[in-house]
């Protein structure tokens, strides 16, 4: 109960919370249970990581929480996944009806329609509050497209509003828009802040390229006077006579479709649930903000010829956020590395332009999936270095996944090992390290070279016999018992749950638990 | 579509003139190895059509004047330079067939044109279907639409295009089944001789003028409208022949493109983006799939003049096929090195095509 008590308080910053998260594969060969319930909470601006054995279902489990495990074969077969408050999985079970006659005979019946909607729920989701950074930059960006276009893709999927809002205040921007500024601007003493206030208001206002102007100007000039003829005069020469109606209604039409994701959201969560009158009123809401669409029929046809004329601003505005990016991505020349094709950037330029891709709409959550394996050890420690700043900055959280112990020590808050597609240790970076409980982490900690173990004479690394288990007929019980040095005989026959054994510390082994007690 | 967002014109243009320099020596090799065909035709039949039976001139003299004429009393080296010198001048050589003019050059000149419009025309209704098609079913792989297009492209490879022109003939062409409901196109000729009062040289006499060599083109610059339509009517069988394997050519090319680019790593980056199904489909798989389409198509549009002979002489089309096939059945030799010689130059300038389009799709194909 009081762990109970702990987890509802934590809940609120818990960003992305993944309950019971299985996936499997359906082959010819037989049904490959990758993943096996798997629980994760990660809280808002931590770094999470996960390590273990390659095959053991790392990669699986990033894949599955984008939803983006290749179908066929794979399928996530059940689960949830919150990402803020909204679970990317809602309605699962009725996307595809999958009826297992034999472990070789699976038919999957797919609801296209269904399938279609989940498809536009995760459009809205991916890329604007979770991101992923891929282990391969090599191959994880597109060949033929350029690098700044493949950013600036995703400003202009998830940032359109923002940006409309920001170049019509810029564009109608009057003397009491800067008096009210400047006021604020003074009532503020600390410096750190006053930064913080300018650099909102220049983006506000999208003139983020004289952020530096602006603080040079607070600087120099005391009078308000002369600073409000100067911020003017910075601001007018910005103003690019963009059309404001055309703008305007743009913005109002981007809204609109915000509008009816909404309501489409709540349709989907009603029918999750299945109460009938939740459905009919999230269906009336639905036609509501359907019908608010008529008055912006003429729009949507100039939007099909004008499309190009339409986002000229707002891609302008785009263009400048993704050399802001590359220049936060620690990218020497950001303006030539935009025009330039992947192909002609070395590895660690591709992942930072990666990361810069990830961070483009500031999502709240970020999975690295073994970012730095295709690197060499300094481009490596580079990027590691970026990742951890990026999230002391922007206070995202991120999942980090790596074979490595080293880099773990080094980047996380917390950490999950995985064993054969279950979490079977979870505990802050200090805890695994220095009082590891399940075997499994204890033998991967001794096949780790440590230079206060081995000081002064030669000693024999340990391994974990044994390989990862075949995952198509996956051992009974814990996975890991045919490789356990302290295997009992209910390891066999129970699969141990995750518990805690007190200040996080959680593990799944029945070393640590009372038979059949704490279980429930 | 194909176009990336901005060239690098200047870098391109220098790709484009280098490659036409490297022509140079194709097109030199190609007038070699046809002046090396020419050496192996016996003298006596190359100067057939030089002379002129209805002189007064003794054989024997006429025979020495045109083998001088033609450098053909010099070694070979020097011979070739003299076949290289026609062919500045643009002197294909002669030929005797009736109905057709004496200078190898001009029926050249009138045939060409019909046989690059029903290439163009082939290639860009086959590219304008394969392309959409290959994208929607590479998308879909393995769904109904994939079988059935499966089956269509595989018995377009196994058709022989003059088989497939007969069995069109026979479904579609005009008073070739009686009573056939469907037989309504016209099966040979490029268009109805009685709808013009004189034979087709004879445009320019009746005051008419013809361009572009084509009547399509022709009949609608002088507004003649049912013109335009019979010559209209008369390439549907030939595009339509040419079409069906070319078409299946490319579409599998396509489809394969598309599964293959959509199994890539990038494409799980488009969507961990949050780009929508459909603009991942056009944008990200598509532009990568037309990298080997594009390729390909060169090799298809290229192949398509081997079809194109068969086809014409089964249509009766006159274009270079017809042309050709023509000049076989009646010895013509100067005919028939003539029309090769530009069949070569045609492959030589589509590859030249395939390769700026090539590096226009890849990025990663530098200059």
């Amino acid at each position: 109960m009081m762990q109970n008590s702990e987890g509802t308080k934590s809940d609120s910053d818990v960003y992305l919370r993944v309950e019971k998260l299985k996936t499997q594969f359906f082959t010819s060969r037989g049904i490959v249970k990758a993943l096996d319930e798997v629980n994760l909470n990660i809280k808002k601006g931590e770094i999470f990581g996960l390590v273990g054995e390659s095959g053991c279902g790392k990669s699986v489990t990033a894949q599955s929480i984008m939803y983006l495990v290749p179908d066929p074969p794979g399928r996530i077969v059940s689960g949830k996944i919150y990402v803020g408050n909204v679970n990317m999985l809602i309605g699962l079970d009725r996307l595809a009806k999958i009826t297992i006659k034999s472990e070789t005979n699976v038919k999957i019946k797919r609801n296209k329609r269904l399938i279609k909607r989940h498809n536009y729920l995760l459009s809205k989701i991916r890329g604007d509050r979770i991101s992923m950074i891929f282990q391969e930059p090599t191959l994880a960006l597109n060949p033929v497209l350029r690098v700044g276009d493949q950013i600036s893709e995703n400003i202009m999927l998830h940032l359109k509003i923002e940006m409309a809002n920001a170049i019509l205040r810029r564009e109608m921007a009057t003397r009491k828009d800067y008096e009210s500024f400047v006021q604020k601007v003074f009532s503020i003493g600390d410096k750190d802040q006053r930064g913080k206030e300018i650099l909102d208001w220049c983006e506000n206002y999208s003139i983020s390229d004289a952020e530096e102007l602006v603080g040079n100007i607070f600087l120099t000039y005391q009078d308000p006077e002369t600073i409000i003829k100067s911020l003017e005069f910075i601001v007018n020469e910005r103003k690019s006579g963009t059309d404001i109606n055309r703008l305007s209604r743009a913005r109002d039409y981007y809204v609109y479709q915000q509008k009816l994701f909404e309501a489409t959201l709540k349709l989907m969560e009603a029918e999750a649930n299945g109460r009938q009158d939740e459905i009919e009123s999230a269906k009336y809401e639905l036609n509501e903000a359907k019908r608010e669409g008529g008055t912006f029929l003429s729009f949507r046809v100039i939007n099909i010829f004008m499309r190009r004329r339409i986002e000229a601003p707002l891609r302008d505005a785009a263009k400048r956020r993704v050399i802001e990016l590359l220049t936060l991505v620690n990218i020497s020349e950001p303006e030539r590395a935009a025009i330039s094709y992947p192909h002609e950037l070395s590895g660690g330029m591709q992942q930072r332009v990666m990361i810069a891709m990830a961070l483009a709409s500031s999502p709240q959550m970020l999975i690295a999936d073994e970012p730095t394996t295709a690197l060499d050890v300094t481009t490596q420690a580079q990027i590691l270095d970026l990742i951890r700043n990026l999230n002391r900055q922007m206070g995202s959280s991120v999942l980090f996944i790596t074979h490595d112990l080293a880099v773990i020590a080094q980047m996380c808050n917390r950490v999950g090992v995985m064993y054969a597609g279950n979490i079977v240790e979870e505990a802050d970076v200090n805890t695994i390290f220095d009082n590891p409980k399940h075997p499994y982490t204890i033998g991967l900690l001794r096949a780790l070279p440590r230079a206060d173990r081995i000081a002064g004479k030669m000693v024999k690394l340990d391994t974990v016999a044994g390989t990862v288990p075949n995952l198509i007929t996956p051992p009974s019980g814990c996975r890991f018992h045919p490789r356990c040095k302290f295997k009992m005989d209910i390891c066999e026959q129970k699969k141990p749950e995750l518990d805690d054994l007190g200040g996080g510390h959680k593990v799944a082994c029945f070393l640590y638990q009372e038979p059949g007690g704490s279980t429930q | 579509m194909i176009l990336p967002s901005a060239v690098d014109w200047m870098e391109l243009r220098y790709f484009i003139l280098r490659r036409i320099l490297l022509l140079i020596p194709t097109i030199l090799g190609l007038s070699i190895f046809m002046f090396i065909l020419i050496e192996a035709v016996p003298k006596a039949i190359l100067v057939t059509p030089y002379i002129n039976p209805h002189v007064q001139i003794p054989y024997i003299i006429q025979e020495q004047n045109a083998l001088k004429l033609l450098g053909f009393n010099y070694p070979p080296p020097i011979a070739y330079l003299f076949y290289l010198d026609r062919l500045f001048h643009g002197d294909l050589g002669l030929m005797s067939m009736p109905g057709y003019p004496n200078s190898v050059s001009a029926a050249i000149i009138d045939a060409l044109p019909n046989t690059i419009q029903l290439t163009i025309f082939a290639s860009i209704v086959s590219i304008a279907i394969a392309i959409p098609l290959g994208t929607y079913i590479g998308a879909r792989p393995n769904s109904v639409a994939d079988q059935a297009s499966r089956v269509f492209s595989l018995t377009g490879y196994a058709i022989p295009a003059f088989w497939l022109a007969l069995l069109l003939q026979l479904a579609l062409g005009k008073g070739t089944i009686f009573g056939n409901p469907f037989g309504v196109l016209p099966i040979s000729g490029s268009y109805n001789p009685s709808l013009i009062p004189y034979p087709a040289p004879s445009w320019f006499v009746n005051g008419y003028t013809d361009p572009t060599h084509l009547v399509i083109f022709d009949s609608l610059i002088h507004g003649d409208i049912p013109l335009f339509f019979d010559a209209l009517e008369h390439i549907v069988l030939p595009v339509l022949t040419l079409t069906y394997g070319l078409l299946a050519g490319i579409l599998r090319f396509m489809r394969a493109g598309m599964v293959d680019a959509s199994n890539q790593e990038y494409v799980k980056t488009a969507r961990s983006k949050g780009v929508p199904e459909k603009l991942v489909i056009k944008k990200h798989i598509r532009k990568n799939a037309m990298i080997p389409t594009v390729t390909v198509m060169g090799l298809l549009v290229a192949g398509l003049l081997g079809g194109v002979v068969l086809v014409e002489y089964v249509f009766s089309y006159p274009g270079m096929g017809y042309l050709t096939t023509q000049g076989i059945l009646s010895y013509q030799v100067w005919l028939i090195i003539g029309t090769t010689l530009v069949f070569g130059l045609i492959l030589v300038m589509t590859n030249l095509v395939v390769d700026v389009v090539y590096a226009l799709t890849d990025p990663r194909i530098r200059y």
